[in-house]
């Protein structure tokens, strides 16, 4: 049985395939958000279809989550993207307790019970501080590209305090710290402490056993050691970041579809 | 006014309860006046409120009942009624930051009418910022940085709302900062306020005489003394403002009518909050609720209201009719919301209000009769849940949502209110620690339209945790 799930993300738009019976993922793809995200969905799914040498009626069901859900046509249903991550990251790593999802819009805090259901969880959308924008905004005034940002963080040896939490003023703050000589390395290595602050602030009593680490911020290079070094644990990075909400719509697709949850 | 007490006011039931947008109101309203609907003098179709300037209600579902009908004329037509209380010769009183105190004694006489002029702090979602308050209360040094309750001190200025009254009250001191700052200025331009203090409650030191107060709570001899003193200052004032003297029989008389109130609210509570399917919805029972702390500028009315919706209520869940799916998960809310839509959005993520403390659970509980009036009045004054340490009121708060098997609970933050940072992170730790439920917090500004989508995705994620939860 075929299914998939579609994450409609504030920049990014994913798709997993999943071969239920099998219980792996047969395709996947991560394209940047458009104006018409219904068509994006729609063609990139036809897309990944084509590849696998499937029809669109080989598909038993589909499940919309992100902040695009609710205008997705190719979808049967839709689950909210704390669920999914929590489903996804069962499948990926069942021993998890925690997520950290970081997003290019918001983020999120997910505490799991033993069984994997969601416990607990907490969001930050309405402030960029703590999400995706902070660090592409960065990007926009260091002009390096988010890829990057590995090899730079790297070479900091003195992380610069970020001491505004707005992205809109933490801009001019950054522009007078390069004004002053501060060493881009120690701005960006200054800007993924004061993220991993905001997310500490959030999580104040949700963490619990261990933490993993997903979205698409867990790319970034120095993302998980910053979120580490102030949670005073250790942060593991979710394999495919990107795809584990994505993944675990898809096996919600399956698991409704069959009225029973997918064995992992 | 006469009450009107309707030979037929219920219409039959004759169809499933549900929410209805205001077209779909039109539609009912023509339909029960067809098959008879009789109404109060403040009756009418829910479109002239939209089309006085009540835009909100264009974006809200309502219950379908008579019953709901008849509280939602009588939350909406309160300016009128307020003007003519005065045209009928009544001296009008202002309680502010007064969750059910001093109306209880102004109702006591005959020739007061009382109302909570911070109930403003709706006037901007209701009209969708059309009418300029918060705008003058900008002017006048009173910024977004406060909690939207500021749109008071525009309704004031304005006088394009309420008639300024002839007496205001406020209570200070450990009530609410905002409120206090809001009254300071209003004091500056000229309004002239009669204050009376309440202290932050405390618990009682050994060797004190201990007190117990409506709800559980504990306050030494001295404060119980104290609030007693100003409350009899208040008393005094009144008793001018109405050239009537409030003496214990008339106002235990006020306190025994206030009580019919609060206990048509108590039980009202009790079958909406418990009965399954969801009887009444969310909305309803949040403006319900409210009544119990100013009566919306007519104490008897607002009886005859909620025998109303106790009646609808009762009906319903006797027949097993709901306005929700009986799978609805079961949430407690605390905080009102400064936005009415919230309260619709939880449940069109798939949740019921199982149980709330809008900040008044203590307007709900029975002042006590078997004291002298004045010292219940105070006894109850000090139960304010914002008076005392927020550990109390969370404690209270775990105990009802575990009274009313609450699944989760939504902490709702009011942008600006500050009355205390810590409130929501206490709360928080106590429910999950007590109770081991979800709980989430959220904020809701006047007009929610523009973060509609993330409060959505929130409720939906808080039901779909209940309802996973419930499955496993």
């Amino acid at each position: 049985m075929i299914c998939a799930g579609v994450d409609a993300g504030s920049r990014t738009l994913k798709i997993v395939l999943l071969d239920a019976d099998r219980r792996e993922p047969l395709a996947s793809a991560v394209v940047d958000q458009g104006v018409d995200q219904d068509r994006l969905a729609g063609d990139l799914l036809a897309r990944l279809l084509k590849e696998k040498g499937l029809r669109r009626s080989d598909l038993r069901a589909v499940v919309g989550t992100g902040y695009g859900r609710k205008l997705l046509a190719a979808v049967d249903s839709t689950v909210t993207e704390i669920t999914c991550q929590a489903r996804g990251i069962r499948h990926c790593l069942p021993d998890a307790r925690s997520i950290i999802d970081i997003g290019g819009q918001d983020s999120k805090l997910v505490r799991l019970k033993e069984n994997g259901a969601v416990a607990d969880f907490a969001m930050n959308d309405r402030c960029a501080a703590g999400t995706g924008r902070f660090l592409e905004m960065l990007s926009a005034q260091l002009g390096t590209r988010l890829g990057e940002f590995g090899p730079l963080v790297r070479r900091s040896r003195s992380p610069a305090a970020i001491s505004n939490m707005c992205v809109v003023f933490a801009e001019s703050e950054i522009v007078g710290l390069l004004a002053s000589g501060v060493e881009p390395a120690d701005i960006l290595a200054g800007v993924e402490a004061a993220i991993a602050t905001r997310i500490a602030a959030m999580s104040a009593g949700r963490l619990a056993g261990p933490v993993v680490f997903t979205g698409g911020v867990a790319l970034v290079a120095g993302m998980d050691a910053a979120l580490s070094a102030v949670l005073d644990r250790p942060v593991t990075i979710a394999p495919q970041p990107q795809l584990t909400g994505a993944l675990g719509a898809a096996l919600l697709a399956a698991e409704r579809r069959r009225g029973q949850p997918v064995q992992t | 006014m006469d009450v009107f007490r309707p030979a037929h006011y219920n219409v039959q039931m004759d169809h499933r309860p549900q929410r209805l947008t205001l077209d779909q109101w039109d539609r009912r309203y023509a339909e029960l006046k067809s098959a008879g609907l009789r109404e109060p003098c403040y009756g009418g179709p829910l479109r002239r409120h939209y089309d006085d300037g009540d835009l909100r209600l264009a974006k809200l579902r309502m219950d379908d009942s008579p019953a709901a009908l008849r509280l939602w004329n009588l939350l909406l037509s309160e300016e009128d009624r307020l003007h003519q209380a005065r045209a009928g010769g009544k001296r009008l009183l202002g309680a502010m930051k007064d969750l059910g105190t001093v109306p209880v004694m102004a109702y006591a006489l005959d020739n007061l009418a009382a109302f909570y002029v911070d109930g403003a702090w709706w006037l901007p979602c209701l009209m969708e910022n059309q009418t300029g308050m918060l705008e003058l209360a900008d002017r006048y040094g009173i910024d977004e940085s406060y909690c939207p309750v500021r749109a008071m001190l525009g309704a004031l200025v304005s006088e394009a709302h309420f008639p300024v009254p002839d007496l205001m009250t406020c209570s200070v001191g450990a009530t609410c900062d905002d409120v206090a700052s809001i009254t300071g200025r209003l004091t500056e331009l000229g309004f002239d306020i009669l204050w009376w203090e309440m202290p932050h409650r405390r618990r009682p030191e050994p060797g004190e005489e201990s007190v117990t107060l409506p709800g559980g709570f504990y306050a030494p001899r001295p404060q119980v003394d104290f609030v007693r003193g100003e409350l009899e200052r208040v008393g005094a004032a009144l008793e001018k403002l109405a050239g009537q003297s409030l003496d214990d029989d008339r106002l235990a008389a006020g306190i025994a009518r206030a009580n019919r109130v609060r206990r048509l609210l108590t039980e009202l509570r009790r079958l909406a909050y418990t009965a399954v399917p969801c009887p009444l919805p969310a909305l309803e029972m949040l403006v319900a609720e409210m009544l119990a702390i100013h009566f919306c500028s007519d104490q008897a009315e607002t009886t005859a209201v909620l025998d109303d919706l106790l009646a609808e209520v009762q009906t319903r869940s006797r027949a097993g009719a709901g306005v929700l799916d009986a799978d609805a998960a079961r949430i407690f809310w605390v905080n009102p919301v400064a936005d009415l839509r919230a309260m619709n959005l939880l449940e069109d993520a798939g949740g019921r209000i199982c149980g709330s403390d809008y900040m008044l659970c203590h307007a709900l509980d029975p002042i006590p009769e078997d004291l002298a009036p004045m010292e219940a009045l105070a006894r109850t004054a000090l139960a304010d849940p914002m008076v005392g340490s927020p550990l109390d009121r969370a404690a209270r708060i775990a105990a009802d949502a575990r009274r009313f098997g609450a699944k989760a609970v939504v902490l709702s933050r009011i942008p600006g209110a500050s009355h205390c940072g810590l409130e929501c992170r206490l709360i928080g730790e106590t429910v999950r620690r007590q109770l081991n439920v979800p709980v989430m917090e959220i904020e809701v500004p006047p007009l929610c339209d523009g973060l509609e989508q993330t409060l959505r995705t929130r409720l939906e994620a808080l039901v779909e945790t209940v309802k996973e939860n419930r499955r496993r």
